[in-house]
C-alpha cells in the first residue's frame, strides 16, 4: 500500500465546461485520481467507479446529510438527505405503490394513457415537433402527477415546481429571483398537498399520497416530512425519466443499426434503457458529507469533506466498461450507477423502467414510422449535475394510430 | 458465524460473520464476486439473489410479501424452492451457518 495523498487541486475543471460537455474533463480527471479538490465547485469531487461505489455503500462515513444544504433550504429535510436509522420509516412510507406489484396492477396501464395522450401531442406538433418538450417532459410530468396523486394540479404545474425547486437547489449563487421563484412553487405545493390530505382520507386510492393519508396502523409521517419528501420526489421524478427518454431516443437514433436491432426484438428495450442511463446518468452527481477522517482511493479526507460522487463519471470508468464512451446494447451487462446505491438506491427506479422502457420508448419508435433527428434544426445536450437534451428536433415518415402492441 | 457462497467453477468462499450479517452484506464486505445488493437491503433491486443449499431450506424464516415480489424481478431464472433474497437472511436470525449458491447473473 502506498501512503494517502493529499487530493489533486484541478483548478483547470470549470463549471461552463462541465455543462457543454462533461466526458473528456472526466476522463482526464479520471486518470490522475480518483479524488479531486476542484476549487469551482467547491468540494472534492469522486470521479472512479469503485469510489464512488464505496461511498454510497458506507452510509455511516459517507453521509447524506450534508451541512448548509441547499435542497434543505429549498425543500425542507427530506429522506435523501438523511442517514439511517431516521431515513428508514420515510423512505418505507414512500416504498409500496413504486414497488413491481403495484405497477403491475395500477400504473402500467395509467401510464399507458399517458403516453398515447402525448404522443398525440407530438404528432400535432408537427413540424416543430421537439421530442423533449412536446412528448418526453409532459409525459413523465403526467406520470408522476398521477402516480403522486395530486389531482388538484396540471403537468405544467408540476413541470414549473420540479424546476424552479431543483434551481433553487443548486442556487450556489445566491440569486434573490431564483429563491423567490422556488419558495412560490414551494408554498404552491404545499397549499395543494393541505387540500389533499383531508381528500384522501375520504377517498383512498392507489396514489403514494392516499398512502400517506392512510398509513397501517393509522399513524402518519410528521407533516414536515410529508411536505418535504413530495418536494424532493417532486424534483427528483421528472426530470429523469424526461431525460432518458430524450437520450435513448437520440443514442438509437444516431445508431441505426442497434435501433434496428431493439425493433427487431422488443426484449432489448430494457436493455436500451440501462444502456442509455449507463452512458448519460441523468443525475450526474450527488452530495455526500464525510464523517471522519478517511482515506479514498489513496487520497486523504478529512472529517466534514463535501463530496460530489459523480456517477456520470463512473459510468464511463474505463477500467469497468470497454469503451465506455460508446454507446452499446450489445457491451457485457454489468452494474451501473445511475440509480445509485445503498440506502438511497432509487425508490423510482421500477417506475423508471416501466413507464420508459416499456411503455414510453417502445410506443414512440411503433408510432412514428421513420422518425428521424430533423437535421435543418439545432439538436443540443447540456449539464453535468443533471444531464440531458435540450433539444431533440425530429420528423416522421408516417405514422401509424393506435397500434399498440 | 459463517456463509459458504458456491461460485460455480470458481469454488467456493467462505467468510466469518457477526449476527446480524446478512448474506449480502458479507458478500459487498468481502468482495465476494456476483452479489451486487444496490438498494443496499431494502428488498427493492433484487440484485441480491441466492440458491440456498437444501438443507438449510428447513431452518429459514419465511418469505415476505415484498421478498416474493423482488423474486419475481430475478435476472437468473428463480428456483421455486431454493431462491431467496441474500439481504433478508441474517446470521443469528435466519441460520448460523449456510451454504448458498451465487447465480450466474443479478443485472
Ligand atoms: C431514470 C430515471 C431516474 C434516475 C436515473 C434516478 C436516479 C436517482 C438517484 C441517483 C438517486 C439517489 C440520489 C442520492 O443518493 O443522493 C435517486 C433517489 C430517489 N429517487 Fe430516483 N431516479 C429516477 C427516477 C425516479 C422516479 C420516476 C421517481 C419517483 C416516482 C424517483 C424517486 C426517487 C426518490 C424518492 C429517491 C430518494 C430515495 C432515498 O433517499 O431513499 N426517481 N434517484
Ligand atoms: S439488496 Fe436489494 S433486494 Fe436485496
Amino acid at each position: 500500500m502506498t501512503a494517502a495523498r493529499e487530493a489533486p487541486v484541478s483548478e483547470w475543471v470549470t463549471i461552463p465546461d462541465m455543462y457543454r460537455d462533461p466526458f473528456p474533463i472526466f476522463q482526464r480527471m479520471r486518470a490522475e485520481a480518483a479524488v479531486h479538490w476542484v476549487p469551482s465547485v467547491n468540494r472534492y469531487m469522486v470521479v472512479t467507479y469503485d469510489e464512488c461505489h464505496t461511498a454510497e455503500m458506507d452510509g455511516e462515513t459517507f453521509s447524506a446529510d450534508e451541512t448548509g444544504s441547499l435542497m434543505k433550504r429549498s425543500m425542507g429535510h427530506s429522506m435523501l438527505r438523511k442517514d439511517d436509522p431516521e431515513h428508514a420509516p420515510e423512505r418505507a412510507a414512500w416504498q409500496p405503490p413504486l414497488r413491481p406489484g403495484a405497477i403491475k396492477t395500477v400504473w402500467r396501464e395509467v401510464f399507458e394513457a399517458n403516453t398515447e395522450r402525448y404522443l398525440d401531442r407530438l404528432a400535432d406538433a408537427g413540424d416543430a415537433a421537439d421530442l423533449i418538450w412536446d412528448f418526453a417532459a409532459p409525459l413523465a410530468a403526467e406520470n408522476l402527477r398521477s402516480i403522486l396523486g395530486f389531482v388538484n394540479a396540471t403537468q405544467e404545474d408540476l413541470q414549473r415546481w420540479s424546476q424552479t425547486m431543483i434551481d433553487a437547489t443548486g442556487n450556489y449563487a445566491d440569486d434573490p429571483v431564483v429563491w423567490e421563484k422556488g419558495r412560490r412553487s414551494s408554498e404552491e405545493v404545499d397549499r395543494a398537498i393541505d387540500e389533499l390530505l383531508p381528500y384522501y382520507a375520504a377517498h383512498p386510492d392507489a396514489s403514494l399520497i392516499s398512502g400517506l393519508v392512510n398509513m397501517p396502523g393509522g399513524e402518519r409521517l410528521p407533516i414536515e416530512a410529508i411536505r418535504a419528501n413530495l418536494k424532493m420526489t417532486i424534483g427528483g421524478g421528472l426530470n429523469e425519466p424526461r431525460d432518458v427518454i430524450g437520450t435513448a431516443a437520440w443514442a438509437l437514433l444516431e445508431n441505426p443499426d442497434q435501433l434496428g436491432r431493439v425493433l427487431q426484438d422488443p426484449a432489448l428495450w430494457p436493455v436500451a434503457f440501462d444502456e442509455a442511463i449507463r452512458w448519460i446518468a441523468p443525475i450526474g452527481m450527488y452530495p455526500r458529507e464525510t464523517t471522519r477522517d478517511v482515506e479514498l482511493g489513496g487520497v486523504r479526507l478529512p472529517a466534514g469533506s463535501r463530496l460530489g460522487i459523480v456517477v456520470l463519471s463512473a459510468n464511463r470508468d474505463e477500467r469497468v466498461f470497454e469503451y465506455a464512451e460508446r454507446f452499446d446494447i450489445a457491451r457485457e451487462k454489468k452494474p451501473h450507477l445511475a440509480f445509485g446505491g445503498g440506502a438511497h438506491y432509487c425508490a423510482g427506479a421500477w417506475v423508471a423502467k416501466s413507464s420508459v422502457a416499456q411503455v414510453a420508448l417502445p410506443r414512440l419508435f411503433e408510432r412514428f414510422e421513420g422518425l428521424e433527428i430533423d437535421g435543418d434544426r439545432e439538436t443540443s445536450a447540456g449539464g453535468w449535475v443533471f444531464r440531458g437534451m435540450l433539444k431533440l428536433p425530429v420528423t416522421w415518415q408516417r405514422e401509424r394510430k393506435g397500434a399498440a402492441a | 458465524m459463517k456463509i459458504t457462497y458456491g461460485l460455480g467453477d470458481r469454488g467456493t468462499r467462505e467468510v466469518d460473520v457477526e449476527a446480524g450479517t446478512s448474506i449480502m452484506r458479507a458478500a459487498i464486505t468481502n468482495s465476494v464476486p456476483g452479489i451486487v445488493g444496490e438498494c443496499g437491503g431494502q428488498a427493492m433491486c433484487a440484485t441480491c439473489h441466492v440458491y440456498v443449499r437444501d438443507e438449510h431450506l428447513d431452518a429459514l424464516p419465511p418469505i415476505s410479501d415484498d421478498e416474493e415480489e423482488m423474486l419475481d424481478c430475478t435476472v437468473a431464472p428463480r428456483d421455486e424452492r431454493r431462491s431467496r433474497l441474500g439481504c433478508q437472511l441474517a446470521a443469528g436470525v435466519a441460520f448460523d451457518e449456510i451454504v448458498v449458491d451465487v447465480p450466474s447473473a443479478q443485472v
